[in-house]
């Protein structure tokens, strides 16, 4: 099952270097809106400083959306998915291989949003790197399992378009609120692991909710 | 078509309703396909045994692609159960996937991974051998773009693509939804050679064509009309093709 859901990461993050959508489309949507947020709050740093993890991870999460749909749009261009459906593969396999591939990108995109925001926000970036690298990856992890599970979910709706983001938002709400949380006392330079702690349980649900869920949803 | 009071049957088979395994490649009994209110196979019974080419003829919407499509596990029968040496339809979905190969409308390529970065991600997920890919690309005639996009590609240079990726599965039950599509004849004899290929291996083929050229290729005709079979054995031309399948 590893090296079946390698093999499809790889693919994944393949296309999206290929085809740049990543590049050309979710990083200029993501950067635009994060820049839209800071002007409608106007000047007062201190204020952004202190909804700046609030308007990331709503950044992110919009982001996550656009990334997860286009991940499945690359599938059902001529029929993709069905041909990996109907490999011997686990389809367990395919939603990990999914998930890794949209938490790269993901992980890849929240890089350049801090550094954004640290330029322009003021952010203390400094106060704690390694806890705020493992809220990143923590929150990424989860997102990523949400969009890979209801992204095959939305591609075999008529409006695939407006039924992501419906499954996808809601079920990130308990990750947001956790990983705003857990990023306002890592700028701050607290402690931080009882939110880590609920990110990862986050993870182990989302993730083995995809595992197990991924193949029933799949079969006709 | 009409409703479930309306269904003909015209040929009732009287074929044992378990697929044996040293018996059968493929067999269907009393599959029905419904899709919302509108049957697409009607209590269909079938049996491929090995070494066969099963032709399948019938009219726009007779249900030749719904029925190759519940043999490939895309489709789960409504009513009925089937199965491909031996496994389930239903049940046991990835022992049938890990032998069966349909080649259909869509050629399920990547528009932006070259001709053999395609072939060698479907080795890697159908547990094939990568390193078969220069060879298949070769046999199919597209060795020479192995490394361009096939988003440039022709229609029938995608259709070579896909046969490809059946020489490097090498499938025991090999499924082909009107293989004639878009293919010259050059092309068109690729087809021959991976039903040969299927057959030797032990395996069987069924094939969804409009084109007459088709016969000379199929052991046995079966045609579909508004979802239901209605017959047609014929002695077997294999051995007579033009220029030999074997």
């Amino acid at each position: 099952m590893t090296g079946e859901a390698l093999a499809l990461a790889a693919k994944d993050l393949r296309l999206e270097l290929r085809g740049r959508h990543a590049v050309s489309t979710v990083l200029p949507f993501a950067v635009t809106l994060l820049v839209a947020l800071g002007l409608a709050l106007g000047p007062d740093r201190p204020l952004l400083r202190q909804v700046a993890p609030g308007l990331l991870w709503i950044t992110v999460l919009f982001a996550a959306v656009l990334a997860t749909r286009r991940s499945y749009e690359l599938e059902g261009e001529d029929g993709a998915l069905e041909g990996l459906l109907l490999s011997p593969a686990d389809p367990a396999a395919i939603f990990l291989g999914k998930a890794a591939a949209l938490s790269v990108q993901l992980l890849a995109l929240e890089v350049v949003l801090v550094t954004v925001m640290a330029l322009l926000f003021g952010l203390p970036l400094a106060a704690a790197p390694v806890a705020l690298a493992l809220v990143c990856l923590l929150a990424t992890v989860g997102l990523a399992a949400i969009g890979s599970l209801f992204g095959v979910v939305a591609q075999a709706a008529r409006t695939r378009e407006g039924v992501l983001p419906l499954l996808v938002l809601p079920a990130a709400i308990p990750l947001l609120v956790d990983a705003v949380r857990a990023t306002s006392l890592a700028l701050e330079g607290r402690d931080v692991t009882g939110w880590l702690g609920l990110l990862l349980s986050f993870d182990v649900v989302a993730l083995a909710a995809g595992t197990l869920l991924y193949g029933y949803l799949v079969e006709d | 078509m009409g409703g479930a009071g309306g269904f003909r049957h015209v040929v009732r088979r009287r074929t044992h309703p378990t697929c044996r395994i040293d018996a059968h490649a493929a067999c269907l009994d009393g599959v029905t396909r419904v899709f919302g209110q509108q049957p697409a196979l009607v209590r269909v019974r079938l049996v491929v045994r090995p070494g066969e080419v099963v032709l399948l003829r019938g009219t726009n919407g007779s249900g030749k692609s719904t029925l190759l499509r519940v043999l490939a596990t895309a489709v789960t029968p409504t009513h009925g159960r089937g199965c491909v040496f031996g496994h389930d339809l239903v049940t046991d979905r990835r022992d049938v996937r890990r032998l069966t190969e349909l080649v259909g409308h869509q050629t399920r390529l990547y528009g932006d991974l070259s001709a053999a970065e395609n072939l060698r991600f479907v080795a890697r997920m159908h547990h094939a051998d990568p390193a078969l890919v220069p060879a298949v690309l070769e046999q199919v005639g597209l060795l020479e773009v192995a490394d361009e996009r096939t988003r440039g590609f022709s229609q029938g240079m995608r259709q070579r693509l896909a046969m490809a990726r059946t020489l490097v599965r090498a499938p025991s039950l090999l499924l082909l939804d009107e293989p004639y599509a878009g293919l010259d004849d050059q092309a068109g004899s690729l087809v021959h050679a991976l039903v040969a290929a299927t057959i030797r291996r032990g395996g069987a083929a069924v094939l969804a064509s409009h084109d007459d050229l088709v016969g000379f290729a199929a052991d046995r005709t079966v045609t579909l009309a508004a979802g239901e079979t209605v017959v047609v054995p014929q002695p077997s031309l294999l051995s007579a093709a033009p220029g030999g399948l074997t």
